[in-house]
């Protein structure tokens, strides 16, 4: 149904008499939205706007400061018949342009009513800086100066040429940067080491500060007016910004474009700089400043100036490019429109938008953005949480209080007290704790599978390492990793010339002290004595060193498969190298005895340790035969609290997913504290279950059901204790 | 010199008055305002006001013995005190004391303790409940001079040209007295003559003719919003005339105040020329026409609650036609000719004669929802009015275009200071205190009172119901008693007069159609004995009128008042049943109910249905009876919130023009 237009006003008489016009210095621009005419009118001193549709600037143009306004109304209605403005919308629209001080009224300027705007225009900005104080923002300077002196610098280069040459360049960059991207990578992860956060913050704010005056001096360029500089807290880092507000009322779309993206544009010609330098830097701190530069110019850039769904540069550009103004607050209201309209059923409302295409628009970036929102808070909580743990706590707070309970407070206001909802407010109220009663079966009541999730490695419980029983030379390998073998197979063969060099000279030594031996034994009993100890000592070494030269064939301590020992070297790779007696050669493990060894953190550990050992389930899947599911059993939990993993593998440089703190060489400290837990029985299918150790697992553990709502409160709670005891 | 002073002192206070915009708090304001409110009304407490009165007592005896002279003396040092600002409580209980005995030797009445309370709950700008008969007209001229000497200027709002032309008179010497002079505005006074009353220290008059005024200025004075671009004009116009009729508002002391404050708080007043050129008649003619061509149910639907029609498909296709062969212009423009025909059916379904309006000489007159009487200079707005003609086949008057328009709301938010008296004003705290920022004090009577309230009977159907009221009349009637019956319309009352005459019991009818014998019905109404009288009024009879049961009357039991309707807001039916048991004299009160009675029937419709259908026989009782009373009150509660709402509605569109707009 068409929302009613009555019209006639009971407060026409109000505006009746009035003489106003248009001041003189307000400029219009013709713009084009969706294929429909607006007239935008600005005024550039004090940055105020407003768009009137084709009649309405019709009837604005009319307002010649003669003519009274009943007069026009006669002549706008003759004009457009139903078409014309209502007596309501004229009041509305002489109302908002009087309070934005485009239309000049013949009365003499009410002075306490333009200071009470002014006062009132104060305390909304106030009000929405307590509400943002995660968007705290600081006004610095007027840059105009600045800008008029730079602006002509650049002009040269802002046209298509400029823009094709600026395509060339940062093309050019990206071309240089491939060959470097595993040093950039490697970079990455020490860029947040302390030394070189003040650097990486010095950089971003310069950065950030070309940034704005890239929107600066194309705004200018296009005629625009920036009035404003500052800096803006975004939670709680300091990031410059500037007012180029003004570029709203450009009749060219392209040109507002250019003057959302010139920060970008700016930075990315920076960002591609600075790859030549990173490229042909002389030492290190050069290179680190350019990475940093590139850092913050590029990616930082790409993913929150650009992301349209926070109200920075992506979003402008992106209103500008679907030609649906003022997109972010009407698609609030299409959504709230649509609740108010399909929910609550309430009559004669006004749409944001009557056009198909803009009304999806409108409904799917409302989705979004409102989705972004909570992910967002959720995000950004957590991260000032773990840095700041008070500052976070109160930020938290706050912000919760500004983007939940403040929408919940007008919400329940509009539900007591709005007068869409005058004539059916019983069923509004009705619905709506239907709607939450609902909600609160579905999470805080309906049970939902409770399952945690952990990392493990299969390990095997009967392993026998493989040593090297005498030096030597290796000079021939029968077995390879994962081949199997028995007890007493070969694994390497190795030589040693000083073992077969010494077993001779012993030989001898010893035939030759038998043979005094027998001559004494007549004569001298005394030195026979002797003779003897040494022939007992001879064959003792004889033996040592038979012993030795048998033990350079390595063999197999047990019946099972060879696997890399803690060096993580296959036999092969031994071959023609000299090896000490009690080195590692491998390991050998009997793959039908294996247990997993899972890490994760103490957060998810607690409900483990809490239940008794029957009252949950585990399964676990292993990598390469992820269809095949196997249960376990006799879980153990042992290690409490520890920052270290079983296994290598499970950790970020083997491969895993577990945070690793980079000093540690052996890759087995974390920097949050973990849990291991030990699975000892295997079962597939009714019988155990046999891998190779080594095989990377996901273990699953089924949980008791609980309600959604418990189950999120438990992590939360988790996770702040986890962040207090740090 | 000297009269061009005072002429720029009044021109620049009525400039002040004129910006003075009160703010309609929003958001956590609307708490802090709460907040301040109930630290303003812990301040005015009636153990304080009681404390006051008695030392204001212990001053009497002093004052009491002053000569004459000595009395003028100290009038003199009280009044100067109060000029300079020195208005402490030791000065104000001085003042009181030396007023009430100036009322004393002027007028022979002696003011009781709660009525010293009163008026110093007047003073402090207190909406003041006392109930009828407590001596409304005493406690307002002990106040009134007080507020008169501190403010300069006073406007006492009575309820109509009659009472305020009354009171002036008869207080005058107690304000001549006080060296303050008052005036009373009347309807027939010339401009120049009001000049000089407004002039006047305390000036009497009903809110509509001080408002009209008010607006009168505001539209000669409409370019000179300030009192430098008035001050040109004021030497334009040289000593003849010109400059503000009203010196400014100051002070407001307001009788009935929830009448005039809330009810007819957003009824606006308006100053209003025919059009220049008018060419509508036929139009609206012909919208009566295609209005009456067009069946409900398949063509529209009217909800009744909100006044609105609705054209559905059908309807719209065939007004299409038949707009097609009239040949006004205006019908081509589709919006607008559908709003005449949603108008003309507004008017053929919700506008009825005999409730809404009644004809008086070929001509359409409102009557009044809340007081019952004719409105004579009063009309419909935009096109209302001409389709209820049209409708009527009555001469269509040429459409009237608003010059300037003021609710009482507005009007008396633009007082600095605000007081009033009322017999309920309780039910309309909330109101009063958010809209007006006034807080109020319930006054305990002189005398305790000692009506009662008989229990209410509800029927299923009113035929029935009106046969037990006639039945009840006729039984109060037979023990001597005299009976007031109350109807919410001119054509309830009609009815039950028919039905009481068929009965054979003599007795009167004030509507609005019998206005003229208002006075002299009145002063009967309180006949008792063998011939008691027996009246059967609208709502004209239930403010202001006091009925005095005569000696017969009080032996048999005192004034019986029978309530034949619930109204919209419980006040108004607590104002009528209030015409019994007046100072303390015996009277009783009874509801009658039917199920089908308006207000059920707009706000709970289901309901009523439902239980009109369960259960058998005429009466309803028991448990059905106490759950049907509260469906009444239910139902009356939602009327009265949707009145608030209608009322918050408007004050806020008003600030919101006052906020973006410049003039008045």
């Amino acid at each position: 149904m068409a929302s009613e237009r009555p019209t006639f006003s009971p407060l026409w008489h109000r505006v009746r008499a009035l003489k106003p016009r248009l001041r003189p210095h307000v400029q219009i621009t013709r713009q084009h939205y969706r294929g429909r005419r607006w007239h935008v009118a600005h005024d550039p001193a004090s940055n105020q706007f407003y768009r009137l549709s084709p009649v309405g600037y019709e009837f604005v143009g009319l307002l010649d400061g003669r003519r009274t306004v009943e007069e026009v109304w006669s002549i706008s209605l003759g004009n457009h018949g139903d078409g014309a403005p209502t007596q309501q919308e004229v009041i509305e629209l002489l109302g908002q342009m009087y309070s934005s001080n485009l239309l000049a009224i013949d009365s003499t300027p009410e002075t306490e009513q333009l200071l009470s705007r002014g006062r009132d225009r104060l305390k909304r900005r106030m009000a929405q800086q307590a509400i943002g104080l995660m968007y705290f923002r600081l006004r610095l300077f007027n840059p105009d100066r600045i800008l008029t002196w730079l602006e002509p610098i650049f002009r040269p280069l802002l046209n298509r040429w400029g823009f094709l040459l600026w395509l060339a360049w940062v093309g050019y960059g990206l071309y240089a940067v491939v060959p470097h991207l595993d040093e950039l990578q490697a970079m990455f992860k020490t860029s947040m080491a302390p030394a070189n956060l003040i650097w990486l913050s010095v950089i971003f704010i310069i950065i950030k500060a070309i940034h704005e005056t890239g929107h600066g001096v194309i705004c200018k360029r296009f005629g625009g007016q920036v009035p404003e500089f500052g800096a803006m807290l975004l939670v709680l880092v300091p990031a410059p910004y500037v007012d180029a507000s003004s570029a709203w009322s450009f009749a060219s779309k392209w040109q507002r474009i250019a003057v959302g993206a010139g920060g970008m544009i700016f930075e990315l010609a920076i960002a591609a700089a600075a790859v030549h330098i990173f490229a042909s830097a002389p030492d290190t701190l050069t290179k680190q400043l350019a990475f940093n530069a590139i850092f913050t110019a590029s990616i930082s850039t790409i993913f929150f100036n650009a992301n349209p769904l926070m109200r920075f540069d992506g979003y402008y550009i992106l209103s500008d490019l679907l030609e649906v103004p003022n997109l972010m607050n009407r698609s609030t209201r299409m959504l709230q429109h649509l609740a108010q309209k399909y929910i609550y059923r309430c009559e004669n409302l006004r749409p944001p938008t009557t056009n198909p295409t803009e009304r999806w628009i409108l409904i799917v970036y409302g989705t979004l953005a409102v989705a972004y929102r909570v992910f967002l808070f959720i995000t950004i909580t957590l991260y000032v949480l773990g840095q700041f743990f008070a500052v976070g706590l109160v930020l938290a707070v706050w912000s919760a209080a500004a983007w939940f309970l403040i929408p919940l407070g007008k919400f329940v206001h509009w539900l007591a007290a709005g007068p869409q909802l005058a004539e059916h407010r019983i069923r509004a109220i009705a619905t709506t704790l239907a709607l939450a009663a609902g909600a609160w079966l579905c999470l805080g009541v309906v049970r939902a599978p409770d399952h945690r999730r952990a990392p493990g490695v299969v390990e095997s419980r009967a392993s026998a390492g493989v040593y090297f029983g005498a030096p030597g030379r290796v000079v021939a390998v029968h077995k390879r990793v994962g081949d199997r073998v028995r007890a007493g197979d070969v694994i390497v063969t190795c030589e040693s010339p000083a073992v077969e060099y010494g077993i001779a000279m012993t030989r001898a030594e010893l035939a030759e002290v038998q043979v005094q031996e027998r001559m004494y034994t007549a004569g001298n009993p005394a030195a026979a004595q002797v003779a003897r100890s040494i022939i007992e000592a001879k064959s003792e070494t004889l033996r040592t060193l038979l012993d030795l030269q048998s033990k350079l064939e390595v063999r197999a301590p047990q019946d099972g498969v060879l696997v890399p020992g803690a060096a993580g070297r296959d036999p092969g790779e031994f071959a023609g190298v000299h090896v000490q007696r009690g080195q590692l050669l491998c390991e050998v493990v009997d793959p039908d005895r294996v247990r997993i060894a899972a890490t994760m953190p103490t957060s998810h550990a607690q409900p483990l340790i809490e239940l008794p050992p029957g009252a949950y389930t585990v399964e676990m899947r292993s990598v390469s035969m992820p269809y095949d599911v196997v249960r376990g059993g006799g879980v153990r939990i042992v290690e409490a609290g520890r920052r270290t993993i079983p296994h290598a593998a499970l950790g970020f440089q083997g491969g895993g997913t577990v945070e690793i703190d980079p000093q540690d060489q052996r890759g087995l400290a974390t920097k949050s504290s973990e849990f291991t837990v030990y699975i000892d029985d295997l079962v597939k299918d009714g019988r155990a279950w046999r891998s190779v150790p080594g095989e990377r697992v996901t273990v699953r553990f089924t949980l008791p059901s609980k309600p959604l709502l418990a189950q999120w409160w438990h992590r939360v709670e988790k996770l702040l204790q986890a962040r207090t005891d740090i | 010199m000297s009269q061009a002073l005072t002429r720029y002192s009044a021109l620049f206070d009525s400039v002040r008055s004129r910006r003075r915009k009160s703010d309609v708090p929003k958001g956590l304001d609307v708490l802090a305002a709460r907040a301040g409110m109930l630290v303003e009304s812990r301040r005015v407490t009636l153990g304080w006001l009681r404390a006051q009165a008695e030392a204001v007592e212990a001053l009497s005896g002093e004052i009491r013995n002053h000569s004459e002279a000595a009395l003028d003396q100290v009038i003199s040092e009280t009044r100067e005190a109060f000029v300079r600002g020195r208005h402490d409580a030791a000065v104000v209980r001085r003042g009181l004391a030396i007023v009430r005995e100036v009322a004393r030797r002027c007028t022979g009445e002696e003011a009781y303790p709660v009525q010293v309370m009163a008026a110093l709950a007047l003073y402090h700008g207190r909406i003041v409940e006392m109930l009828t008969g407590e001596g409304k007209t005493l406690t307002g001229s002990i106040a009134a001079p007080l507020i008169a000497w501190r403010r300069r200027h006073l406007h006492v709002f009575t309820v109509n040209d009659y009472l305020a032309r009354r009171d002036a008179q008869s207080r005058e010497p107690i304000y001549r007295r006080c060296l303050l002079r008052v005036g009373a505005i009347q309807q027939e006074m010339g401009p120049h003559e009001r000049f000089e009353v407004y002039a006047r220290a305390i000036v009497y008059g009903t809110p509509k003719q001080i408002t009209a005024d008010w607006l009168r200025d505001l539209i000669r004075m409409g370019a000179h919003s300030s009192a430098w671009t008035g001050r040109q004009s004021l030497i334009a116009m040289g000593e003849a005339g010109g400059g503000p009729m009203i010196p400014g508002l100051q002070a407001a002391l307001v009788d009935e105040a929830d009448a005039v404050l809330i009810d007819e708080g957003v009824v606006p007043l308006i100053i209003a020329r025919a059009r220049r050129t008018d060419d509508m008649a036929e139009v609206y003619r012909r919208a009566a026409t295609i209005a009456a061509s067009l069946d409900e149910g398949p063509d529209y639907t009217i909800d009744h609650l909100r006044k609105k029609a609705e054209l559905k498909e059908r309807g719209r296709y065939r007004c299409e036609q038949l707009f097609a062969q009239a040949e006004e212009p205006i019908w081509r423009a589709r919006r607008r000719a559908e709003e005449l025909i949603r108008q003309a059916l507004i008017a053929r379904h919700c506008y009825l004669k005999g409730h809404q309006y009644q004809i008086v000489d070929g001509r359409i007159v409102i009557v009044d929802e809340y007081t019952g009487r004719l409105l004579p200079d009063r009309n419909w707005e935009h096109g209302l009015h001409q389709a209820v003609e049209a409708k009527e086949r009555v001469e269509v008057t040429a459409d009237r275009e608003t010059m300037a328009r003021m609710s009482f709301q507005r009007f008396f938010r633009s007082y600095p200071f605000l007081c009033g008296m009322t017999g309920t004003a309780a039910d309309a705290t909330g109101e009063m205190q958010t809209v007006y920022n006034r807080p109020v004090i319930r006054v305990p009577t002189h005398r305790p009172m000692i009506r009662e309230q008989w229990p209410t009977r509800v029927f299923r159907r009113g035929e029935a119901k009106w046969n037990a009221v006639a039945a009840a009349v006729e039984e109060e009637h037979a023990k001597g008693r005299p009976v007031l019956v109350g109807t919410r319309s001119i054509e309830a009352s009609e009815h039950l007069s028919e039905k009481l005459a068929a009965r054979g019991l003599a007795h009167r009818v004030l509507n609005a159609n019998f206005d003229r014998e208002e006075a002299e019905l009145i002063s009967d109404a309180g006949r008792g004995g063998p011939n008691a009288s027996i009246v059967v009024a609208t709502n004209m009879a239930g403010r202001g009128t006091d009925i005095k049961p005569d000696e017969a009357a009080i032996a048999a039991g005192g004034l019986h008042v029978i309530l034949t309707e619930m109204h919209g807001a419980k006040r108004i039916d607590r104002q009528f049943i209030g015409r019994s048991g007046r100072q303390g004299d015996p009277g009783s009160a009874q509801i009658f109910l039917s199920l089908d009675d308006e207000l059920v029937r707009l706000h709970v419709r289901g309901v009523a249905a439902v239980m009109r259908r369960a259960g058998t026989g005429e009466e309803l009782s028991g448990a059905a009876r106490a759950a049907a009373t509260k469906l009444f009150r239910f139902a009356q509660r939602e009327s009265e919130a949707r009145a608030r709402r209608g009322r918050a509605g408007v004050m806020k569109q008003d600030h919101w023009i006052d906020k973006h707009l410049p003039g008045m």
